[in-house]
C-alpha cells in the first residue's frame, strides 16, 4: 500500500551535539560526541555520563525573549527553540502558521519542575502556577504559545518514538487533506524522575555507551528537541518552496511482547521497518543507511540487529546509531534523528557509530566513516520504545 | 468520505460500570470527589496479569475487553488511547519516593507502569496485537485526538477497525492539587473508557452509531468555532435543523462552563444536554460525553435528566448528536454522531 | 534459616504484590522463574532492591541475581551467606 510522499519543508534542532542544525552538522562531521558528564542536571546519580543540551534554562529563556518570572519547564524551552528553526527554515509567514498544526512528542512534559519544587508543591501554595504545568499536553501548549498561533494543537506519549508517532500522525493528516502543513517532533528534558527510573531498570552504562559493541552495557540518557516542517505536495508548489528532503513511507506496529523488553527476533521492529518501506514503494536494495535505534543496552541492540538481518539479509546497508553522539533523547529522539538523516542526505555522509570497537556475534559492523559507500539517497529512521511502540520513517532525498 | 461505525463503547467510571444503568437509574451523590465503581476484575485479568496494575490499568483492560467482545473483534487494526495524565498513582509512588526518601532503592515496578504509553502496549500484549499503536496525552482533548486518529486512517484506507479509548485516575493528590487551583468541576470523577470502531459493512448491521465528523482546534476565536461547526455539517450533509441535541461539557465550574456559554448561540435552538452532573469531570471526561451521546442514539432516547434545557423534546428519538467540549478554553472539539437507524 | 525462608516468602510476596498468596503456597525448592511462580525480568529486579534494602546485600546486575534467584532455598542460603544487615 503506498501513501502520497510528504514533503519536509524545514527542521530545527537542539541537543548535546549542538544547538541549531549548523552545529550539529559540524559534530557529525567532525564524529564528536555531546556526551559528559552531568552539568546542569542537579542529582544524586553523578557517575551516569549523559548528552545535555549545553544551554540553561536562563539562557533558553533569553534567546526566546521570556522573562524569568514566567512558569515554564525545560521541555518546553526546548522544544519552542526548536520549533522556532523549523519555521524559519520553512519560512512560513503568520498566516501559514495559524493554519498549520503543531504535533509533538513528550512523556516528561513538565516533570522538571514537578520534581524540583515537589515539597512546594505538596503543602503550601507558593508554587501553584506548576501545578496546571506537569502534563504532557502543557508542555506542548507552552511551546506552541511561545511561537505563534496554531490551528490545532495535539500531543503523542509513546516514551522513546513519541517524536517519531508525531511525524507520523501529522503525516496521515496532510495525506487525508485535513491539513496541509503540520510542523511535527518532539521534545524531552532530562530529569531526575527518568534518570532514576531507567537507572531502576539497570540499563544505564556508567561509561559513555558503545551501541552495537559486543560489550556494551547499557545506554547514556540525554536529551533535546526537533520539528519538521511536512507539507502536502499542493503547499510546496504554492509557496513555490523547494523541500529539502521527501518523507516517502512510514509505519508503526507493536512489538506485543513486554513492557521494557523487545522480542529476542524483533517482531515488531521488522513490521515496522518492512511496513515503512512497502508504504514507501521501496525496496530493501535501495536502503543506502539506516539510523538505527541503537540505544546500546544489551537487549535493544540484540533484537534490533536480528530485526534488520531478517529484513534486509544480504543487502544490508550501511548502519549507525548516533546515540553515542547525543545521547539517547526518549521521547525527542525520533525526530532529533530524523533531523540528523536528513542532513545526512543533503551533506551526502554517512553518521559515525562512535565508541564502536567490537562485533557482536552475529552482528553488524556499524559506520565508522563518514565517507558513504555509495550516494545517501534512502534512509530509514527507526525508533523503538518500552511497551514495544515501533516506529520507523523513511526519508529520501528531493531532487 | 469513508463510514466509521461506533461498534461497541463500554465505560467504568462513577456511575455502575459496562451497564447502561444511568439512564434509568443514575446513581446521584452528595460529595464532590468520587472513585470510580470498579467490577469484579477478576473476571478480565488473571492474578498473575493483575498484580502489577493499578486501577487505571484494571479498568482499561476490563473496558477493552469488554468492547472488543461485544464487537465480536479480536485484533483490532489500530490501538489508541488517550489519557491526561497517564498512570498518575505509580508516578507519585516513584516520585513521592524519590522526593522524601532519596535517589536510591527505587522501586522499578511504578517507574515502568508509570509510562503513559503502558496502558495502549498492555492492551496489545494481552491480545497479542501488532498492529498500530498510540498514546496521546493532551489534557481535555486526549479522547478526541485518538478518535481523531483513528478516523484520520480510516478515511485512507489504512486500517478498518481500531480499539479507542480514554483512561485518567483521580488520586487524592490529584484532586487535592486541582482544588488548590480551582479547576474542580462540581463533581470530580474517573473515566475508563473504551469503544470499538469499524468501517466494514458486517459492522454496520450490528453498531450503535455512525462516527459522521470530528474537528479539533486550538484557540479558535467565536466564528472559527461557528465555521468549523458548519464545515463539520456540511461535510455529513447535514444542516443545524437536522441535529436533535448537543452535548456540553459544562462541569458546574464558572471557569470553565462560561466557555460553553460564550459559544451557546452556535447552536442556535438545538436542545443541550449535559452529562458531567452524573459521570463528573476529569481529563478523559470527554469520552463519556460520546459515550453517553452514542449510547442514546443507539437506545433511540435521551434520558429527561440529561437536557439542560428544552425539557419538551425529551421525547425525541435521537438521530443526530453533537458533541462540543472543550479543555482550559484552548482547545476546542466538535464530533458529530448519526443513527443508522432506518437506513 | 526456616524463619528466614517465611521472613523471605512474606517480603517477595508483599514487593511483588502477589495478592491471595500465602508462604505455604511458595514451595522452598520450586522455580521462582520461568516455569513454577512464573516471574519475569521486573520481579528480578524488584528482588535485587529487596536484597540491598532489606539484608544490605548489593548484586551488581541481573545477571549475578538470576543465579541466586533459583529458588527461595537458593536466596535464602545466599542472604544467610553475604547479609550485612
Amino acid at each position: 500500500m503506498m501513501g502520497k510522499p510528504i514533503y519536509i519543508t524545514g527542521t530545527g534542532i537542539v541537543s548535546a551535539i549542538g544547538n541549531d542544525k549548523q552545529h550539529t552538522l559540524q559534530s557529525l562531521l567532525r564524529s564528536e560526541s555531546g556526551i559528559a558528564p552531568i552539568r546542569y542536571l542537579n542529582t544524586e546519580h553523578n557517575e551516569f555520563p549523559v548528552g545535555e543540551v549545553k544551554l540553561s534554562n536562563s539562557e533558553m529563556r533569553a534567546i526566546l525573549g521570556i522573562d524569568e518570572q514566567k512558569p515554564l519547564t525545560r521541555t518546553s524551552l526546548l522544544g519552542a527553540i526548536a520549533i522556532k528553526q523549523a519555521i524559519k527554515e520553512a519560512l512560513l509567514d503568520d498566516r501559514q502558521l495559524n493554519s498549520a498544526g503543531l504535533i509533538s512528542g513528550t512523556t516528561v512534559g513538565g516533570m522538571d519542575t514537578t520534581e524540583l519544587y515537589y515539597h512546594d508543591i505538596i503543602s503550601d501554595n507558593s508554587k501553584n502556577s506548576y501545578i496546571n504545568i506537569h502534563d504532557c499536553g502543557a508542555t506542548t501548549e507552552l511551546s506552541a504559545d511561545m511561537v505563534g498561533r496554531f490551528a490545532f494543537v495535539t500531543t503523542l506519549s509513546t516514551a522513546c518514538s513519541s517524536a517519531a508517532n508525531a511525524i507520523i500522525a501529522a503525516a496521515d493528516m496532510i495525506r487525508s487533506g485535513e491539513a496541509d502543513i503540520v510542523i511535527a517532533g518532539g521534545a524531552e528534558c532530562l530529569t531526575k524522575y527518568h534518570l532514576n527510573g531507567f537507572n531502576t531498570l539497570m540499563i544505564l552504562d556508567k561509561e559513555p555507551c558503545r551501541p552495537f559493541d559486543a560489550n556494551r552495557a547499557g545506554l547514556n540518557l540525554g536529551e533535546g528537541a526537533a520539528y519538521v516542517v511536512l507539507e502536502s505536495a499542493e503547499s510546496v508548489n504554492r509557496r513555490s518552496i523547494t523541500p529539502l528532503a521527501i518523507l516517502k513511507g512510514y509505519a508503526n506496529a507493536c512489538d506485543a511482547y513486554h513492557q521494557t523488553a523487545s522480542s529476542a527476533c524483533g517482531d515488531g521492529a521488522y513490521l515496522a521497518m518492512k511496513n515503512a518501506l512497502s508504504d514507501g514503494e521501496t525496496r530493501v536494495s535501495d536502503i543506502d543507511y539506516i539510523n538505527a535505534h541503537g540505544t546500546g543496552t544489551p537487549n535493544n541492540d540484540e533484537s534490533e540487529t536480528a530485526a534488520m538481518k531478517r529484513l534486509f539479509g544480504d543487502n544490508m546497508p550501511e548502519v549507525s546509531s548516533t546515540k553515542s553522539s547525543t545521547g539517547h533523547t526518549t521521547s525527542a529522539s525520533g525526530a532529533i534523528e530524523t533531523v540528523i538523516c536528513v542532513l545526512a542526505i543533503n551533506n551526502n555522509f554517512t553518521p559515525v557509530n562512535v565508541n564502536w570497537k567490537n562485533r557482536m556475534e552475529n552482528g553488524i559492523i556499524p559506520v565508522q566513516d563518514i565517507k558513504p559507500i555509495k550516494p545517501i539517497k534512502n534512509v530509514l529512521c527507526n525508533s523503538f520504545a518500552f511497551g514495544g511502540n515501533d516506529s520507523s520513517l523513511l526519508i529520501s532525498k528531493y531532487n | 468520505m469513508k463510514e466509521v461505525y461506533i461498534v461497541s463503547a463500554e465505560q467504568i467510571s462513577i456511575q455502575q460500570p459496562l451497564v447502561d444503568d444511568w439512564m434509568s437509574t443514575p446513581v446521584s451523590y452528595g460529595t464532590s470527589y468520587i472513585r470510580s465503581l470498579d467490577p469484579s476484575f477478576k473476571d478480565f485479568i488473571t492474578p498473575i496479569e493483575g498484580r502489577r496494575m493499578g486501577k487505571i490499568l484494571k479498568r482499561a483492560m476490563a473496558t477493552s475487553i469488554t468492547a472488543l467482545k461485544h464487537a465480536g473483534i479480536e485484533k483490532p487494526d489500530a490501538i489508541i488511547t488517550g489519557t491526561g495524565l497517564g498512570c498518575i498513582e505509580n508516578t507519585e509512588k516513584f516520585l513521592g519516593s524519590m522526593c522524601n526518601d532519596g535517589e536510591n532503592l527505587l522501586a522499578p515496578t511504578s517507574f515502568m507502569q508509570s509510562t503513559h504509553n503502558t496502558i495502549s502496549s498492555l492492551i496489545a500484549i494481552h491480545t497479542h496485537n501488532n498492529g498500530y499503536n498510540a498514546t496521546y496525552s493532551h489534557r481535555g482533548i486526549s479522547f478526541e485526538s485518538a478518535l481523531y486518529d483513528a478516523w484520520t486512517q480510516m478515511q485512507l484506507d489504512k486500517i478498518t477497525s481500531a480499539l479507542v479509548g480514554s483512561h485518567d485516575e483521580v488520586t487524592p493528590t490529584v484532586y487535592s492539587l486541582a482544588e488548590k487551583i480551582g479547576v474542580n468541576g462540581k463533581i470530580c470523577g474517573e473515566a475508563s473508557v473504551s469503544m470499538v470502531l469499524s468501517t466494514s459493512d458486517r459492522c454496520r448491521q450490528s453498531a450503535m452509531c455512525r462516527l459522521a465528523g470530528i474537528k479539533i482546534m486550538y484557540r479558535p476565536s467565536h466564528q472559527q468555532i461557528s465555521d468549523a461547526l458548519k464545515k463539520v455539517l456540511s461535510d455529513a450533509g447535514k444542516r443545524m435543523t437536522d441535529i436533535d441535541a448537543v452535548v456540553l461539557g459544562v462541569n458546574g465550574n464558572a471557569d470553565n462552563d462560561i466557555h460553553y456559554h460564550n459559544n451557546r448561540d452556535i447552536f442556535e435552538n438545538i436542545p443541550l444536554i449535559q452529562y458531567k452532573h452524573l459521570f463528573g469531570d476529569c481529563f478523559s471526561a470527554s469520552a463519556l460525553g460520546v459515550y453517553v451521546a452514542a449510547t442514546c442514539i443507539n437506545k433511540e432516547v435521551i434520558p429527561e435528566h440529561l437536557f439542560i434545557n428544552n425539557r419538551d423534546k425529551k421525547y425525541i428519538r435521537p438521530k443526530s448528536i453533537i458533541i462540543f467540549n472543550q479543555s482550559d478554553g484552548k482547545n476546542y472539539s466538535i464530533i458529530l454522531l448519526e443513527s443508522l437507524c432506518g437506513e | 534459616m526456616e524463619n528466614l525462608k517465611i521472613e523471605l516468602k512474606n517480603k517477595i510476596i508483599e514487593v511483588l504484590n502477589l495478592e491471595d498468596m500465602t508462604p505455604e503456597d511458595i514451595d522452598d525448592n520450586a522455580p521462582l522463574f520461568g516455569d513454577g511462580l512464573g516471574l519475569d525480568s521486573i520481579d528480578a529486579l524488584e528482588l535485587i532492591v529487596l536484597m540491598e534494602k532489606n539484608y544490605g546485600i548489593k548484586l551488581r546486575d541481573a545477571a549475578e541475581g538470576k543465579k541466586i534467584f533459583q529458588s527461595i532455598e537458593v536466596m535464602a542460603d545466599y542472604i544467610s551467606k553475604n547479609r550485612t544487615k
